[in-house]
């Protein structure tokens, strides 16, 4: 029976005791508690918290740093909010705490982020401005949620009914009238309007056509010089272009000893020339005298007679050489002895 | 008519008169420690220790059944890490002291008034009387404390091990990541939750127990007795564990929000 008594009192106990520690630390678990002092506060002021609860996560840089510790009224109409953030957290260079719905379920969160990077809302901003402190305590305000948002979208349709009642409240008939006018003169005005873009939208298209034509050229030129480009680029860097102009160089020194050569046999012409002039003229001198008979060959030239007297020795002469040629014997004896 | 009406409405008042003076009495005879300490270990191991398959085996598919029914309802209506925070939230704050309450209702209470009523028919307790023990020190109090201590023990374990299977047949049956059910258990999680149970359970234990020994000490006759006496515990407890969960809600919730 003692045995018995003990086994259940030690069965009892195990069960009690690892129950309760296991349930423990599954609740400091999910609730993220802080066991180790990995954590440290932080502790904001703002207006209004919104719909943030104890326990809502805490988000620095859209990363969960941490959660919502504490919230309680504080002096002058402020509310405080102690926030529980992880150590190696580094937070944002002035940084404030923005109150924001996460979801459209009614889950909130709490986001550090840098004062510069806040969105450009006036309300927001003087809010901050309002709550900020010279201390350590940070800045907050609340981001409208879906519900204000909601509310003002509800305000502003209460307005366009106003504003709708307004108008059907002076949308008389005079003013229906007055109205089916404006809207016929209006769709004449169309028309006209419709028949002045549609001539003039021919020639736009023929501006446009010219345009296009002359941005073909030019971007045909653009090609050309492209190409050209190209080439002169391709002819640098292979050296070509080093080779013609040396090339050149010496052709243009080649042309210089060519002129100048020419202008040498240009002066020997000229010196030819002119001795040319001196011989022509001399023969002509001659010839004026051959002509008028002055001198030997004067007299050939112009007496007949002599002429004739000439030839006829010169038919004599070729027979008598030709009679030496036949018979030299006749006319050359030669006597040794 | 009215006879009868005032008849019923004097012996629903005595019932609730001898019931009141039967807590009194127990209360009373708690401050007999020495008398009761003995047994209060071996009635919790009776109440408690191996009532624990019971209540594990019921949170393991309700937790399931949890998981695949908020999947079901909510479809993609909602972010899927709110099947997290439905299993989390129900099994914690209702089914696991009410699904446990009443299946120890039926183990727990039938046991004592069985036990407690054979003893009577068998006149063990006029015995008792005789020797000048007190039957209320003797065989109620422990009872009824080994009880009121236990039930939150089956109850935390059937917590833990709901939400466990609730997490684990969101990972296997849907397509919810552990990330996901974790984070819609933190994200409406407070300590709140597991107190309120485990207080209500344990007022449901302390229930149990009263009703089973008030039902096995007023015992008559033999065997059929006996077996009235079970169950009437059994339907008694069970009613009163429904009523507690009501009496704790409106006392406990009411006006109250996750803030």
């Amino acid at each position: 029976m003692t045995d018995h008594k003990r086994s259940s009192d030690f069965l009892v106990g195990a069960t009690v005791l690892i129950v309760t520690a296991v349930l423990v630390a599954t609740v400091l678990w999910v609730k993220q508690a802080d066991l180790g002092g990995r954590k440290t506060d932080l502790v904001v002021r703002t207006r209004d918290v919104g719909g943030v609860a104890l326990g809502n996560p805490v988000v620095v840089r859209g990363v969960r740093a941490g959660q919502v510790k504490g919230i309680a009224l504080g002096e002058k109409g402020w509310v405080v909010l102690q926030l529980s953030i992880d150590k190696a957290v580094e937070m944002p260079s002035d940084p404030v705490v923005l109150l924001v719905a996460s979801s459209l379920f009614g889950e909130w969160q709490v986001t550090i982020a840098e004062a510069a990077g806040v969105p450009a809302d006036r309300e927001l901003r003087a809010a901050l401005a309002e709550a900020h402190t010279t201390g350590d305590t940070l800045a907050g305000a609340v981001l409208p949620d879906i519900a204000q948002l909601t509310s003002v979208a509800g305000r502003i349709a209460g307005d366009v009914a106003q504003v709708a009642d307004r108008v059907q409240i002076a949308f008389d008939d005079r003013a229906a009238k007055e109205l089916r006018e404006s809207i016929r003169n209006f769709a004449q005005l169309s028309a006209e309007l419709a028949k002045t873009v549609n001539a003039q939208s021919k020639n736009l298209d023929r501006i446009s056509t010219d345009v296009q034509d002359g941005l073909k050229t030019v971007s045909a030129a653009a090609d050309n010089l492209n190409r050209f480009s190209n080439r002169v680029d391709s002819a640098t860097s292979r050296g070509e272009l080093q080779t013609i102009v040396d090339n050149s160089q010496h052709a243009a020194r080649e042309l210089v000893t060519a002129a100048t050569r020419l202008r040498e046999i240009s002066d020997g012409l000229g010196r030819t020339e002119s001795r040319l002039s001196t011989a022509v003229t001399r023969a002509d001198s001659v010839f004026s005298k051959v002509n008028s008979g002055q001198g030997s060959l004067g007299l050939l030239v112009n007496d007949a007679a002599l002429y004739r007297n000439t030839d006829s020795l010169v038919a004599e002469l070729r027979a008598l050489v030709a009679d030496v040629k036949k018979n030299p014997k006749r006319y050359i004896n030669v006597k040794v002895f | 008519m009215i006879t009868a009406v005032g008849r019923v409405t004097r012996e629903w008042v005595s019932s609730v008169g001898r019931g009141a003076h039967f807590v009194v009495a127990v209360l009373r005879a708690t401050r007999d420690f020495s008398s009761w300490r003995g047994e209060f270990t071996m009635h919790a191991r009776i109440l408690g220790v191996e009532s624990l398959p019971i209540g594990i085996f019921i949170a393991l598919f309700t937790g399931i059944v949890l998981a695949l029914l908020a999947s079901y309802s909510v479809g993609d209506l909602v972010p899927p890490y709110f099947v997290g925070t439905l299993v989390q939230k129900t099994v914690t704050l209702e089914l696991a002291p009410v699904l446990t309450g009443l299946a120890l209702a039926g183990r727990v209470g039938a046991n004592i008034a069985a036990e407690l009523g054979t003893m009577r028919v068998t006149e063990q307790i006029d015995a008792l009387e005789t020797l000048t023990f007190d039957p209320m020190s003797h065989l109620v109090v422990p009872r009824v404390w080994a009880s009121m201590l236990m039930f939150p023990i089956v109850v935390g374990t059937a917590m833990l091990v709901g939400v466990t299977s609730g997490w684990l047949a969101s990972l296997g049956l849907l397509d919810i990541t552990t990330p996901q059910f974790l984070k819609g258990v933190r994200i409406f999680f407070t300590e709140f939750d597991v107190r309120y149970g485990l207080v209500k359970s344990a007022s449901f234990g302390a229930a149990v127990a009263l009703i089973g020994c008030r039902a096995g000490l007023t015992t008559q006759g033999g065997a059929q007795g006996v077996g009235r006496s079970a169950t009437r515990a059994v339907v008694i407890s069970a009613v009163m564990i429904l009523v507690l969960d009501a009496f704790w809600a409106l006392i406990w919730l009411t006006g109250r929000t996750i803030r």
